[in-house]
């Protein structure tokens, strides 16, 4: 008996040691871009600069994992709507959607259709280990947050900017504007003056419905204007609210073009690089187009500047545009895969070099980016602005799309001339009905 | 105006006049509902910078790389195919229920069903729209050819049945009781009498169907994806991001409005006859 | 037995299942267009109706709740963007069917006589009705451009002061009306020459002897005996231009401001943009109980003028 103990206990520990070194679970590949090779997987994206720029580097992403992708994409209107369908559908038709939380966040947070990402962050199994989240822009982040859940990764900002023609404003001798005030009087001077055998406006903004309010957003700050009061009340038909939609209505009806109430920005950049308008504010990432010889007739003669000051100060938006998996995916990690990759450094990197503005801080700093970039007062306008800018470039609430429409509504009737205190005050109270039904849903 | 003939000898110089006058007016009819067609080919064959010239060009060198990238850029094969597929698809299924339905009602009086069948006409496609939508997400059927062929019955079914109710009570009695008399099951004289005189109705009934599956767009909108799309929601796609490609858009449109109008070189002549079929008779 | 007279056309078997179909063929033939129709119509209706009676905002979160008529009571009372919607409606459609008729019937009497081409110029008409509607309508966009389009150009070229078209409340309709004007006058036109050339020789040759002028011809012989052709004619365009969507999506999307918004596009967004199912489905019963009103108002109005 006494010898048969000693075996049994060197059989115990060779077993306890063989055990010491198993795999413990949960922890047991590394990384690998590799790992769903095979798989397919569907994306769907929003026809800007954003996503025209994920699909044109899209042959990287299916090389490195080896997935294959089916991209699609749509014009901002209907990409809105048909996203919202199929999400609506809850099949898991689609993988990964190209996102503005400030848009629709709230509302896709609330029907449970985005997929919390902090687990697949955390995990070495899922995350590249040189991803570098700390590098990413902690506003966007926040601003992807929900109840403490972050739903998406942000491929790229834009900050409100004031392009100008540089040519035009020396030709006829006008400092860049630094004020509300300066605007109008750049607009006023430089209406109707011809330029190469064509009439040019004053200023380009956009004026259809609801297109138009989250770039009037920022007039609306600088007026000293909220979407909301603190107690969480619709804020528009304050006087700050009320100036501003005068403002902007009697700039476009002064000194924009005609039609102006049918203009999303295709058409504003579309007018802008023919050379036919002389200021445009807009979202920063327009430069993609500006300085593209194929598409703008006015390479070279573009001016960027900060969005101006109103009485409350310079009040720029940042509007992020970030990547999600859809909570009904059939293939979440493949889909996490892509999400993960578009915000790579690489391919942030790749894309900031194209003009896209990008999210990640090592991407401005890039030395190669620096040195190509010609156009340093649009680097040096973005950086400034997004140090200051705030994301709420729609009010934070569920219901965005309808409140604006009536918001874009008055925003119209100014530009129409009509009577703006009143139009206001039927928004304010559309608003207060609308909030009351859907709140909370 | 003159509803006769004109009568009695006028002299000739002056008749030719009137009648040079005459077809300027004909041809003045003809010139704005034809310029559209005239200015959208036009608009595919100029770039884009010669199509947002202003004044606008009518002379100009034409290019044709709008056409090109059309077809090649944006897969149009691939959606040409789906529309012909949902629109044959809808016809044909049309047509197998709707020559047997349309037959009874005009025989047999079946008041029930060309009530329904007025019916399907007059409500708007809007109303349809959200049933299906929830339907066939509830099979799985989304982007499908079954969802699109199903759905458009809503369309072709209507104008076979019409057209062909007024087509089959053109059929004269007489013909088809020398058939029965003959010893032919009804079946039979439905399919060897009734249907090869109402041939002709027929192939308008069927081109007519498809052409309005094929025009439809909001379905198309609605219950597709990027596999089954139409022609008609596809030409959205040249609303594109940077600016608007009015010459990518023309041609496209072009592309989509070309087959259609080959089709009806064909049965022009009985339109529209097909298109008011039972309603100019009680 | 008489002989056969139809050689191809052979006694069938005496069958089980054939006695059945030749007993019941009245109601066993169009069993299959029923039974389709009972899924594609009376389905979706029945849906739409069930739908309007809830509350649901599409969201995977809170399922549908029942609120009775509380949508219908919110639509007729509280909705002024839906008394817009009507409003919107009735003027497009009538404008639209009175403009069409009247032109239609100058053109059909015009081209009421014998002439060379008479087949092209039947052809060429045919080309609006047909065409696809978005295809056309994006064309007609691009044509009501205010800087860069062709119409403006045309009415400088008259002398006449640019418009805004589609960029302005007021302009945004009667554009849309002239795009369908186009697209549809062809169609009466067909309608009323077919009409026209099966009218009678008799009447005509009386009002010639008793020495009628052109205008008191047409006023007093051919409209009243174009009545039916007139009563068909606005019935089918009235039933078709009700369900009118695709070219004012696509060329306004209801606006600018909803000075377009027909009943069918505001009912498309709140149920696809705003994703209100449930108070759309009251909508959609609404806009289906409208049209039907309509279309049987003139079909009752038809039956009237048979008699004259």
């Amino acid at each position: 008996m006494a010898r048969r103990v000693p075996s049994f206990l060197i059989a115990a520990g060779l077993l306890f040691a063989w055990m010491l070194f198993l795999p413990r679970p949960g922890e047991a590949q590394k990384f690998d871009w590799q790992m769903h090779k095979g798989t397919t997987i569907r994306v769907m994206a929003n026809k800007n600069v954003s996503g025209e720029a994920i699909q044109a580097n899209l042959a990287d992403f299916e090389k490195l994992t080896g997935i294959k992708v089916q991209y699609e994409t749509f014009t901002e209107d209907q990409y809105r709507q048909k996203v919202l369908l199929e999400l609506a559908a809850g099949t898991g038709s689609v993988d990964v959607i190209h996102t503005a939380t400030a848009q629709e966040g709230l509302k896709f947070w609330r029907s449970g259709w985005y997929e919390p990402l902090d687990e697949y962050l955390k995990s070495p199994r899922l995350t590249d280990p040189g991803f570098d989240l700390a590098d990413i822009s902690k506003p966007a982040l926040q601003g992807n947050t929900y109840d403490g859940k972050l739903v998406a990764l942000p491929t790229m900002q834009q900050t409100t900017m004031l392009y100008y023609r540089k040519d035009l404003f020396d030709k006829h001798k006008i400092k860049v504007p630094q004020t509300f005030a300066e605007l109008e009087e750049a607009a006023k001077k430089l209406n109707n003056v011809e330029e190469a055998g064509q009439k040019v406006v004053g200023i380009v903004l956009r004026g259809k419905k609801a297109a138009a309010t989250s770039q009037w957003a920022p007039y609306l700050f600088g007026f000293g204007g909220s979407w909301l009061t603190k107690d969480g009340k619709p804020a528009m038909n304050t006087p700050e609210a009320v100036q501003a939609f005068d403002y902007y209505g009697r700039l476009l009806r002064n000194y924009g073009p005609p039609g102006a109430v049918n203009y999303h920005w295709y058409e504003c950049v579309s007018l802008f690089v023919q050379g036919k308008a002389a200021m445009y504010t807009d979202v920063s990432n327009r430069i993609f187009f500006f300085e593209d010889p194929s598409k703008s007739q006015i390479v070279g003669k573009i001016g960027y500047a900060m969005f101006p000051a109103g009485p409350a100060g310079r009040k720029p938006t940042m509007e992020v545009w970030s990547m999600a998996v859809s909570s009904k995916s059939k293939k979440k990690e493949a889909a996490y895969l892509f999400v993960q990759w578009a915000a790579s450094k690489e391919n942030i990197l790749k894309m900031q070099m194209k003009g896209a503005p990008s999210v990640r801080a090592s991407a401005w700093k890039d030395p190669k980016f620096l040195a190509e970039q010609k156009h340093k007062d649009w680097v040096e306008a973005s950086l400034k602005s997004l140090e200051i800018a705030s994301t709420d470039w729609n009010p934070p609430i569920v219901a965005v799309s309808e409140v604006r429409d009536e918001v874009g509504a008055v925003i119209v009737s100014s530009i129409l001339g009509e009577n703006v205190k009143a139009a206001a005050d039927k928004a304010n109270a559309e608003m207060a009905k609308i909030m009351e039904k859907t709140e909370g849903k | 105006m003159e509803l006769l003939r004109p009568f009695g000898r006028p002299r000739p110089t002056r008749k030719m006049l009137a009648d040079a006058a005459y077809y300027i007016g004909v041809v003045a009819i003809c010139v704005p509902f034809v310029f559209v067609f005239y200015w959208m080919v036009l608009g595919g064959l100029k770039t884009q910078v010669q199509n947002t010239a202003s004044p606008p060009l009518f002379l100009f060198t034409p290019t044709f790389e709008n056409f090109r990238k059309v077809f090649v850029a944006n897969q149009f094969l691939k959606y040409i195919e789906n529309s012909f597929m949902v629109s044959g698809g809808a016809t044909l299924l049309a047509l197998a229920l709707g020559l047997p339905a349309a037959h009874a009602i005009a025989r047999h009086r079946q008041r029930g069903v060309a009530l329904g069948i007025l019916v399907a006409r007059m409500a708007p496609h809007l109303s349809y729209v959200v049933p299906f939508f929830i339907l066939f997400q509830k099979l799985g059927w989304i982007d499908t050819y079954a969802c699109m062929i199903l759905t458009h019955l809503v369309i072709t079914l209507p104008i076979v049945v019409w057209i062909m109710i007024g087509a089959f009570e053109d059929v004269p009695l007489e013909l088809e009781e020398a058939a029965r008399i003959d010893g032919c099951s009804r079946w039979r004289v439905f399919t060897r009498i009734s249907l090869p005189v109402c041939r002709t109705s027929l192939a308008t009934a069927t081109i007519l169907g498809f052409i309005f599956s094929w025009n439809n767009f909001i379905f198309a909108l609605i219950l597709t994806g990027p596999e089954r799309r139409t022609l008609p929601v596809a030409v959205f796609n040249f609303i594109s991001g940077d600016e608007i490609d009015w010459g990518g858009l023309s041609a496209a449109a072009t592309m989509i409005t070309l087959p259609i109008l080959l089709l009806i070189l064909l049965v022009q002549r009985h339109i529209v006859q097909g298109m008011t079929a039972g309603g100019l008779k009680e | 037995m008489a002989t056969q007279i139809h050689s191809e056309a052979s006694p069938p078997r005496a069958s089980a299942p054939g006695e059945f179909l030749e007993r019941h063929f009245g109601r066993l033939l169009p069993l299959p267009a029923a039974l389709s129709i009972a899924a594609l119509i009376i389905f979706p209706l029945a849906f739409n109706i069930y739908m309007s009676l809830q509350a649901w905002f599409v969201s995977s979160t809170t399922p549908p709740a029942f609120v009775g008529l509380k949508n219908y009571v919110e639509i007729f009372g509280k909705d002024a963007r839906f008394w817009n919607a009507l409003w919107v409606t009735v003027k497009f459609t009538t404008v639209s069917v009175v403009l069409q008729l009247a032109l239609g019937l100058a053109i059909a009497v015009y081209l009421h006589r014998e002439f060379h081409g008479r087949g092209l110029v039947r052809t060429v008409m045919l080309l609006p009705m047909v065409s696809t509607p978005v295809a056309v309508a994006l064309i007609w966009v691009i044509m009501f451009n205010p800087s860069l389009g062709i119409l403006n150009y045309f009415l400088a070229c008259l002398g006449l002061k640019p418009l805004l078209w589609l960029g302005h409340p007021r302009t945004a309709l009667p554009s849309l009306i002239l795009m369908d004007t186009w697209k549809w006058t062809p169609f009466m036109v067909l309608i009323l020459h077919s009409g026209l050339q099966s009218l009678p020789i008799t009447p005509f040759e009386a009002a010639r002897i008793d020495g009628a002028s052109r205008w008191q011809t047409f006023r007093y012989v051919t409209l009243p005996l174009l009545r039916p052709s007139i009563a068909v004619s606005l019935i089918f365009r009235t039933m078709d231009s009700l369900k009118t969507f695709d070219t004012i999506y696509v060329m306004t999307e209801g606006g600018p401001n909803n000075a377009t918004e027909i009943l069918n596009i505001y009912t498309f967004q709140t149920g696809f943009k705003y994703f209100h199912i449930g108070y759309a489905s009251a909508l959609a019963v609404i806009l289906v109980l409208f049209v039907f009103a309509v279309n049987l108002l003139l079909i009752k109005l038809r039956e009237r003028s048979w008699s004259y």
